[in-house]
C-alpha cells in the first residue's frame, strides 16, 4: 500500500515564502485538484497535467512556436498566439523556441531525489529560522504517492514538513503521511454544504470529516479561511466557522482574504475566469476581525 | 522614545531651507593665501584654515543645543576654491538653473567668487595634475567614453576617513598641543627630513589654536544671547551651550553633551578644511558611550535629554553639505551625499559584542530624524543580540534603506590579510558607503575612481573599438569573430582590464603625488593615528595605514555576458561569434530575437546557478588580483572593491550591447548585485549567489542591494524571518547588505508629487539620498529594480 513513487509533477518552487507555516520556507507546488474553485489563484495546479501558457504581451512574432510544433496547436490570431488545448500535447517545444518567454510551460516532472535537491540549497536558511518544506497546490494529496515518498525523504533530511490542503482527499492519504509531517495547513472554504458544491464542485462532508480526525492527533493543524466577499464572507458563516475551529480544540485562525493576483492566468491557460468581485476592503477585514472576537480565537490575517 | 517639539521644529528647519551658495569661506582662504606667499604649503593651509574659523560667520540657531555652523546660514554651503575654482567658475551661471542639486546664490556673492576666483588659475589639482599624465595615460583619460572615471580625488578634496575622534574627546587640543610641543622640543633639527617634520608640528598648532578659538567664539556667541534672552529655560540652555564650548574640544569632554559638541565641532571642522566627501564619524557608539555611562550613572542626565542632544547631533549631520560638482554637460547624477557613516555594534578587540545603551539610542536618533545623514550602518557576527537586530529591521521597515549592514565575520579576516592587526581589523569602521577600514588610524582614498569592467568586456569583444564613438581606444586583443573557444574570451577581457587598470593607477598616483605638495590637511592629521608619531602629514602617508581603492563597476554584466557565450555559442552551438558579434555591434537593432535569447535563454547571476555564480565569482578575481599589484606614493597597496556608488546608470550610459541582452546605454547592475530584472529566485538564492563571489578579496568593499515590497514586513513574525535572513547572510561570510522597503507604486507616486515626497528616502547604491531629489532616469531606475513581491 504505501507504494514510492519517484515522480511528480511539479509546477513551481518558490524560495524565501514567509507566509506559509513556521520560519523561511520553500514552497513547492503540485499539479492537480479534485476541486475547481471558482476564486483559484492558481488555475495552472488544477489539471494534473503540464499545460502551457500564453503570456501574450511577451510575444514578439517570431513565429518560431509555430514551425517547430508538430501538431498544429498554435494559431497566430489578432489576440495573439492562442493554443488549441485539445491538440497540444504539452511536449514543451515550443517553449524552448520562445526566447521572449512568451510561451512556459506550467508542470515539470520531478524525482523525489531531484526536487529534494533544489529544496535543500536553502537549507541554511531553514536552519537559522526554524522553517522548512511546505508542499502546496493543487492538492498535494492529490499525486498522493509522490507525496507520501517526498515527505518521507525529506523528513529523513530532518527538514520541518508542511502541507497546504483542501482536505477533498481520502483520510487515509494524509494519515499515512502523518509521520513525516509536522504541519497541516487546512483550508476550510465553507461551512454550508450546498454553497460549497457550487462554488468548488464538491461538497464538503469529507472535508469536515478529516479535519476532526486530524484535530485528535498530534500534527500542528492551522486552520486557513479564505475570505470570498460575496460567496463565504456573510458573518454567519464566519461565526460558524470560528465555532466549529473552536470545537476541533484549536486556538488559532487565519483569514486569506480574496486577492484578483490570479485573474490574468486564467486567459493565459486560454480559459474563462467566472467571479466578478473585488478584495474585501482593510475596514472589512478590520469588521471581520471585530465580529470573532467572541470566539476568543487568535485570528491572524494572511499566512 | 517620542520626538521632542525642539526637535520637529528643527528638522522643520533644515528641510525647508533651499540651498545656497556662501562664498565667505573662498574669500578669506584666498585672501589667506595671498597673505603667505612664499611660505610653505603645510603652513599655508594651517593659516587658511584659522583665518576662516577667526572670520567666518557665526550663529546660533533658534533651539539649538548642539552649535556649530558651516557657512553664513542654515543649508548655505562654503565653496573651496583650492580645488574647485575651475569648476565652480564654469558652474557658477548654473548652480541656480538646475532641476536638481540647485543652489541659490545672490548677486552679491555670485562677484566676490568672480574676483576671487581667477587668482586660483593654474593652481588647482585639476589644473596641474593631469598635465603630468604621460602620452598615452593622457589618451586614456581623456576618453569620451572612457572605461575609467577618476575625477573625483582630482576636483575635489579626498576625504574618506574615519579619524580617531576619541583622541580629541580624551585629551582635547590642548592634550594634542603638549604631545607635539614634546615631539618639536626633541627633534633633532639636524636630521634629514626633520624640518620638513618641524613645520608639521608647526602647522598642527596652528590649526588647534584655531579649532579652540572657533569653540571660543560660540561661547562668547552664547553667553551674549544669553544675556539678552527672556525665556527663563533657553536662557539656561544657552549658558549651558557658553560653558561647553568655553570647555571643547580645547580640553577633555567630561559629560556627554560635552563630548557630542566635541564631536560635532569636529565633524563640521573636518568639512571646513577640505570639500572631501565621505568624513565617517566610525565607532560612534563606542568612543561615545564612557560618557553616557558616566553621566547616566551620576544623574547629571536624563535618558530622554540624553537622547535629545543625540536627535540634536543627528540633525546637525544634515546642515553639513558640499556644493555638487555637476558639469553642464553630464545627464545623470545621484544627490549629493555626504555619506558621514556612523557604524554601530559589532565586536571589541577581544572578539566580545560590545552593542550598548548609546548603539540602540543610535537607532532611536534615526527613527526620529529619518533624514539622510548620518549613514547609519550596523556590524553584525554570529553573537549579535537578538534586540539589537529586531530594531535594526524595525527600522529598515520604515523604509530609507538604513540602517546598512557589514558582517564582521568576514571584514576581519579580509582586513587581516591586508596586513592589519587582529585588534586593529576587529576595530574597523566604514568609510562612505561600504569601504570597510580600519578606525582612526588610515588614509584610505577608498573611492578613488570607478573602474569599467563592462566597458573592458567590450572593447575585448571588439579588438578594442569603442562602440559608441567607433574610435580604436583599447588593446587589439584580435577579432573576436574568430575566437572559437570561450577561453580566447576571457583572455581578451583580462588583457583589456589590465591595460586600462595600469593607466587607471598611474592616474591615481599622479593626484596623489599633487595633493602631496598642493593640498595638505594639517587639520585632520591631527587626530589621525601616525602623522604625529611620523611628523607626517596625511597627504604625505602620515596615517599608519594607506591605501587606494578603486572600484570595478559591471560584474554581473560581465558575469553573464560571459556565460551567455560560453553556454550558448561554445557549449550549445546555438549561435556563432561571428552572429553575436555583428548583432552586438548594431546593438541588436532588427535582432530582438536575438537579444531575448542571450537574456533568457542563458543562466544568470543572482539565482543560486552554479555556472554564472562562479563566473562571477572569477570576474571578480580577475579584477582583484590585477589591482593588489600596484602601489600609492604614500607607501600603501592598492584595494581593490566591487561597488558603484550610484554610478551604476552613468557609467552603464558609455558601455554598447552586451551579449547579456543588455541593450547600449542602459543602467548596469549595481554593485555585486545581479543584473536588475534577472533575480527571479527571490532573496536567499540573491544571498546563495553573491556569497560565492570573492567578498574577503574585495578589501576595499563590496555592495549588495535587496529591495524588499512592504508585505514582506507587515508583522513582528516577517521581521524574525528578516532576521534571520540576516542571520545567514553572516554566516555565509557576505561583506554588506542593504533593504530598500518601498513600493514601485510609491515611487511612482513620489515621481508626480515632489513637494510632499521630501521624506522619501532611497539608498542609490550604498547611500540615502532624498528619492526626489534624483533625476527621473536614476528613479526609474530604481524603480525597475526587481522587487521581492511575497
Ligand atoms: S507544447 Fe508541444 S504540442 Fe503543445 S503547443 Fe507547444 S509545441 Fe505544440
Ligand atoms: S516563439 Fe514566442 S515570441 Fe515567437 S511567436 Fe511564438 S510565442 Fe511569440
Amino acid at each position: 500500500m504505501n507504494t514510492i513513487i519517484n515522480s511528480g509533477v511539479v509546477f513551481n518552487i518558490q524560495y524565501y515564502s514567509i507566509h506559509d507555516g513556521s520560519g523561511i520556507r520553500t514552497l513547492v507546488f503540485l499539479k492537480g485538484c479534485p476541486l475547481r474553485c471558482e476564486w483559484c489563484s492558481n488555475p495552472e495546479s488544477q489539471s494534473l497535467k503540464p499545460e502551457v501558457i500564453v503570456l501574450v504581451n511577451r510575444c514578439i512574432g517570431c513565429g518560431n512556436c509555430i514551425k517547430i510544433c508538430s501538431e498544429q496547436a498554435i494559431v497566430n490570431t489578432i489576440e495573439g498566439n492562442i493554443i488549441n488545448r485539445n491538440k497540444c500535447i504539452a511536449c514543451g517545444k515550443c517553449t524552448e523556441v520562445c526566447n521572449a518567454g512568451a510561451l512556459q510551460i506550467k508542470g515539470k516532472f520531478y524525482t523525489v531525489d531531484d526536487l529534494l535537491e533544489q529544496v535543500m540549497e536553502d537549507a541554511i536558511f531553514y536552519e537559522y529560522s526554524g522553517g522548512g518544506i511546505t508542499l502546496s497546490g493543487g492538492e498535494p494529496f492529490f499525486q498522493a504517492d509522490f507525496t507520501y515518498s517526498l515527505l518521507r525523504t525529506c523528513k529523513e533530511s530532518r527538514l520541518n514538513t508542511a502541507v497546504e490542503t483542501c482536505g477533498f482527499v481520502p483520510y487515509e492519504t494524509i494519515e499515512r503521511c502523518l509521520p513525516y509531517l509536522d504541519s497541516i495547513l487546512y483550508d476550510i472554504k465553507h461551512l454550508d454544504t450546498d454553497i460549497h458544491k457550487q462554488f468548488t464542485g464538491a461538497d464538503n462532508l469529507i472535508i469536515l470529516e478529516n479535519v476532526r480526525k486530524l484535530a485528535k492527533t498530534d500534527v500542528n493543524l492551522i486552520i486557513r479561511v479564505p475570505v470570498i466577499p460575496g460567496i463565504n464572507d456573510s458573518n454567519n458563516n464566519l461565526i460558524r466557522t470560528a465555532e466549529f475551529v473552536k470545537e476541533l480544540g484549536l486556538k488559532e485562525l487565519y483569514l486569506l482574504p480574496y486577492h484578483s493576483l490570479g485573474v490574468r492566468k486564467y486567459s493565459q491557460l486560454g480559459r474563462k475566469y467566472k467571479l466578478n468581485i473585488n478584495p474585501p476592503t482593510v475596514e472589512r477585514i478590520n469588521e471581520i476581525k471585530e465580529i470573532l472576537i467572541d470566539s476568543k480565537l487568535n485570528i491572524y490575517i494572511g499566512g | 522614545m517620542k520626538v521632542t517639539a525642539r526637535i520637529n521644529k528643527l528638522k522643520r528647519k533644515v528641510v525647508s531651507t533651499p540651498k545656497a551658495i556662501c562664498a565667505e569661506r573662498a574669500f578669506l582662504v584666498t585672501e589667506s593665501y595671498k597673505e603667505t606667499e612664499g611660505e610653505p604649503m603645510i603652513i599655508r593651509r594651517a593659516k587658511a584654515f584659522q583665518k576662516v574659523l577667526n572670520e567666518m560667520s557665526i550663529y546660533i540657531g533658534e533651539g539649538e543645543l548642539i552649535v556649530g555652523n558651516h557657512a553664513s546660514s542654515c543649508n548655505k554651503v562654503p565653496v573651496f576654491p583650492e580645488t574647485g575654482a575651475l569648476w565652480v567658475e564654469e558652474q557658477l551661471d548654473s548652480f541656480t538653473k538646475r532641476s536638481l542639486n540647485r543652489y541659490l546664490i545672490t548677486e552679491k556673492e555670485k562677484d566676490i567668487l568672480k574676483k576671487i576666483l581667477p587668482y586660483w588659475k593654474g593652481k588647482t589639482v585639476l589644473e596641474i595634475a593631469p598635465k603630468l599624465l604621460p602620452e598615452e595615460t593622457k589618451a586614456v583619460f581623456e576618453q569620451v567614453y572612457p572605461v575609467i572615471s577618476p575625477t573625483l580625488f582630482l576636483r575635489n578634496g579626498v576625504g574618506h576617513l574615519v579619524p580617531n575622534y576619541k583622541v580629541v574627546l580624551e585629551n582635547g587640543f590642548e592634550g594634542i598641543k603638549s604631545e607635539v610641543i614634546e615631539k618639536l622640543n626633541n627633534l633633532d633639527a639636524s636630521r634629514p627630513g626633520n624640518i620638513k617634520k618641524m613645520q608639521f608640528y608647526r602647522s598642527i598648532l596652528i590649526v588647534s589654536d584655531a579649532a579652540s578659538n572657533f569653540a571660543e567664539r560660540y561661547s562668547r556667541l552664547a553667553e551674549k544671547l544669553a544675556a539678552e534672552e527672556k525665556d527663563l529655560v533657553r536662557k539656561e540652555e544657552l549658558e549651558e551651550i557658553a560653558k561647553v564650548c568655553r570647555r571643547v574640544p580645547k580640553m577633555p569632554a567630561t559629560t556627554f553633551h560635552e563630548a557630542l559638541q566635541s564631536f560635532f565641532f569636529l565633524q563640521l571642522l573636518i568639512h571646513i578644511e577640505t570639500d572631501g566627501l565621505a568624513e565617517s564619524p566610525g565607532r560612534f557608539d563606542q568612543y561615545m558611550y564612557p560618557f553616557l555611562k558616566k553621566d547616566l550613572q551620576e544623574k547629571k542626565l536624563d535618558i530622554e535629554k540624553a537622547q535629545e542632544l543625540l536627535d540634536c547631533t543627528w540633525l546637525k549631520m544634515n546642515e553639513i553639505n558640499k556644493l555638487s560638482d555637476v558639469p553642464p554637460t553630464t545627464k545623470y547624477f545621484g544627490g549629493v551625499s555626504m555619506t558621514q557613516n556612523i557604524i554601530i555594534g559589532g565586536i571589541d578587540e577581544n572578539g566580545d559584542d560590545i552593542t550598548n545603551e548609546l548603539s540602540y539610542m543610535c537607532l532611536e536618533a534615526d527613527a526620529h530624524i529619518r533624514l539622510p545623514q548620518p549613514s547609519l550602518s550596523i556590524r553584525i557576527h554570529s553573537g549579535s543580540p537578538e534586540n539589537f537586530l529586531l530594531k535594526t529591521v524595525e527600522l529598515i521597515k520604515k523604509g530609507g534603506g538604513k540602517p546598512a549592514i557589514f558582517n564582521d565575520e568576514i571584514i576581519v579576516p579580509a582586513l587581516m590579510n591586508d596586513g592589519i592587526s587582529l585588534a586593529d581589523a576587529r576595530n574597523y569602521g566604514i568609510v562612505g558607503c561600504v569601504e570597510p577600514i580600519s578606525s582612526g588610524n588610515a588614509n584610505g582614498w577608498t573611492n578613488a575612481a570607478m573602474f569599467n569592467l563592462a566597458k573592458c568586456l567590450e572593447l575585448a569583444l571588439h579588438n578594442g573599438v569603442c562602440q559608441l564613438s567607433g574610435k580604436k581606444i583599447g588593446l587589439s586583443t584580435g577579432e573576436a569573430r574568430e575566437f572559437n573557444n570561450f577561453e580566447q574570451v576571457k583572455d581578451a577581457f583580462v588583457k583589456q582590464v589590465a591595460y586600462f587598470i595600469k593607466h587607471m593607477v598611474i592616474m591615481l598616483n599622479t593626484w596623489d603625488q599633487v595633493h602631496m605638495e598642493l593640498l595638505p590637511t594639517p587639520f585632520v592629521s591631527a587626530f589621525v593615528d601616525g602623522c604625529i608619531d611620523k611628523g607626517q602629514d596625511l597627504v604625505e602617508g602620515g596615517a599608519k595605514f594607506n591605501y587606494t581603492g578603486p572600484q570595478g563597476i559591471g560584474l554581473a554584466d560581465v558575469a553573464d555576458s560571459l556565460t551567455a557565450i560560453k553556454t550558448l555559442v561554445f557549449e550549445n552551438k546555438i549561435l556563432t561569434m561571428e552572429e553575436l558579434i555583428s548583432a552586438l555591434e548594431n546593438d541588436f537593432e532588427g535582432q530582438e530575437n536575438l537579444r531575448l535569447l542571450l537574456r533568457n535563454k542563458a543562466p544568470k547571476y543572482g539565482n543560486g546557478d552554479l555556472l554564472p555564480d562562479l563566473m562571477a565569482r572569477e570576474v571578480g578575481v580577475i579584477y582583484c588580483r590585477e589591482i593588489e599589484k600596484y602601489w600609492n606614493p604614500r607607501g600603501g597597496k592598492y584595494r581593490p572593491g566591487l561597488f558603484p556608488v550610484a554610478s551604476n546608470v552613468p557609467l552603464g550610459g558609455v558601455v554598447g550591447a552586451l551579449p547579456n541582452g543588455r541593450k547600449k546605454g542602459l543602467p548596469l547592475a549595481d554593485g555585486i548585485s545581479p543584473v536588475h530584472g534577472c533575480d527571479v529566485n527571490g532573496p536567499t538564492a540573491v544571498i546563495r549567489s553573491v556569497a560565492r563571489v570573492n567578498h574577503a578579496q574585495a578589501t576595499n568593499g563590496t555592495l549588495l542591494n535587496l529591495k524588499f515590497h512592504p508585505s514582506a514586513l507587515k508583522d513582528e513574525r516577517d521581521l524574525k524571518k528578516l532576521i534571520s535572513l540576516i542571520r545567514v547572510f553572516a554566516s555565509l561570510k557576505l561583506m554588506h547588505v542593504q533593504f530598500n522597503v518601498v513600493s514601485a507604486d510609491d515611487l511612482r507616486k513620489a515621481q508626480q508629487d515632489p513637494e510632499n515626497n521630501r521624506d522619501l528616502m532611497v539608498r542609490v547604491a550604498g547611500y540615502s539620498a532624498m528619492f526626489v531629489d534624483l533625476d527621473k532616469k536614476m528613479q526609474d531606475d530604481i524603480i525597475d529594480r526587481t522587487e521581492f513581491m511575497l
